[in-house]
């Protein structure tokens, strides 16, 4: 049974021969990548933004605009929802040859629900960025006052020891 | 877990209800009469009993209380309408001001670790001068 054996390893190894003794002998790291890039066969980019809807073929529902209320949207959708739920139930009653076109309203419905959470995502990110440099002011400045104080007391024992020295 | 990850649950929840609602529906509804010429169908012996005309309003009750469920989850959504530029301005904000404090804690951090070398100098040189004038006792 004949079996494929990894390929060896990649002989950069060679290169950083002297790297104890000389640093700068060996080649620098590659810097990193912009743009496009192939991984194993497959085409990735470097930047991780959500395409939008009509990107993907779907029909967006919710109003577009800069700024998107997006309680309000979601709200109205998940109203949306339910009623196409039961235009589907009706459907299926009188007409039942036709669920096909309300089986793709309900999944452009859901499809429009998740792409909304998911640009909620940058946000909630920035929203955490915003509470950890809070959290981090604020433990800064604890820090701050704790060491004057110790200093203040360090100080005022030195002081006391002084007096109690000079009295001696 | 976070709240758009439960928002995403619940949505997910909703369209398995959807669909088990609508496919228990369609398995196990009894014939319908087609036209008024032929008679009834014969009503299916093992089937049906109490269950079946409760199964539609349970399950159409779980899918009401799933999606009052998600208006609920939609409700304590902590957005505020701040938008993305108030945000990163809020954000370059407090990385000044951490920066400020930070090197304010760097500058008190040196001045206590002087002030701490220079008493364990002054230790060390009373503890000299006390061993140098204590004197050894004899016993």
């Amino acid at each position: 049974m004949a079996t494929a054996t990894y390929p060896p390893p990649p002989p950069y190894y060679r290169l950083y021969k002297d790297y104890v003794q000389d640093p700068e002998s060996a080649p620098e790291p590659p810097p990193p990548i912009e743009g496009t890039y192939i991984c194993f066969g497959g085409s990735y980019t470097t930047s991780d933004v959500l395409p939008s809807l009509e990107e993907q073929g779907v029909r967006q529902l919710y109003s577009k605009g800069p700024n998107i209320d997006f309680k309000k949207e979601l709200r109205s959708l998940n109203g949306e929802l339910q009623l196409h739920i039961l235009e589907l139930a009706d459907i299926l009653i009188e007409r039942p040859s036709q669920y096909a076109r309300r089986v793709e309203e309900i999944s452009t419905v859901f499809k429009n629900l998740h792409h909304l959470l998911n640009s909620l995502r940058p946000h909630q990110a920035r929203a955490t960025l915003i509470h950890i440099l809070e959290l981090q002011i604020e433990r800064r400045k604890q820090a701050v006052e704790d060491i004057n104080r110790r200093r203040e007391e360090a100080r005022r024992i030195l002081n006391e020891s002084l007096a109690t020295l000079d009295g001696h | 877990m976070d709240i758009i990850s439960q928002l995403q649950e619940q949505v997910n929840l909703i369209a398995n209800l959807a669909l088990n609602t609508v496919g228990t529906l369609q398995r196990d509804a009894p014939p319908n009469r087609l036209s008024p010429n032929y008679p009834e169908p014969p009503p299916h012996p093992t089937e049906d009993g109490a269950n079946f005309s409760e199964e539609p309003k349970l399950m159409g009750a779980s899918l009401v209380k799933a999606a009052k469920q998600f208006d609920l989850l939609v409700a304590s959504l902590p957005i505020s309408e701040t938008g993305e530029e108030a945000q990163l301005k809020r954000i370059a904000e407090l990385q000044a001001e951490n920066d400020a404090v930070g090197q304010e804690l760097q500058k008190q951090l040196e001045a206590a670790e002087k002030e701490l070398n220079q008493v364990q100098e002054l230790y060390r040189q009373a503890t000299d001068n006390c061993l140098n004038l204590k004197k050894p006792d004899v016993n």
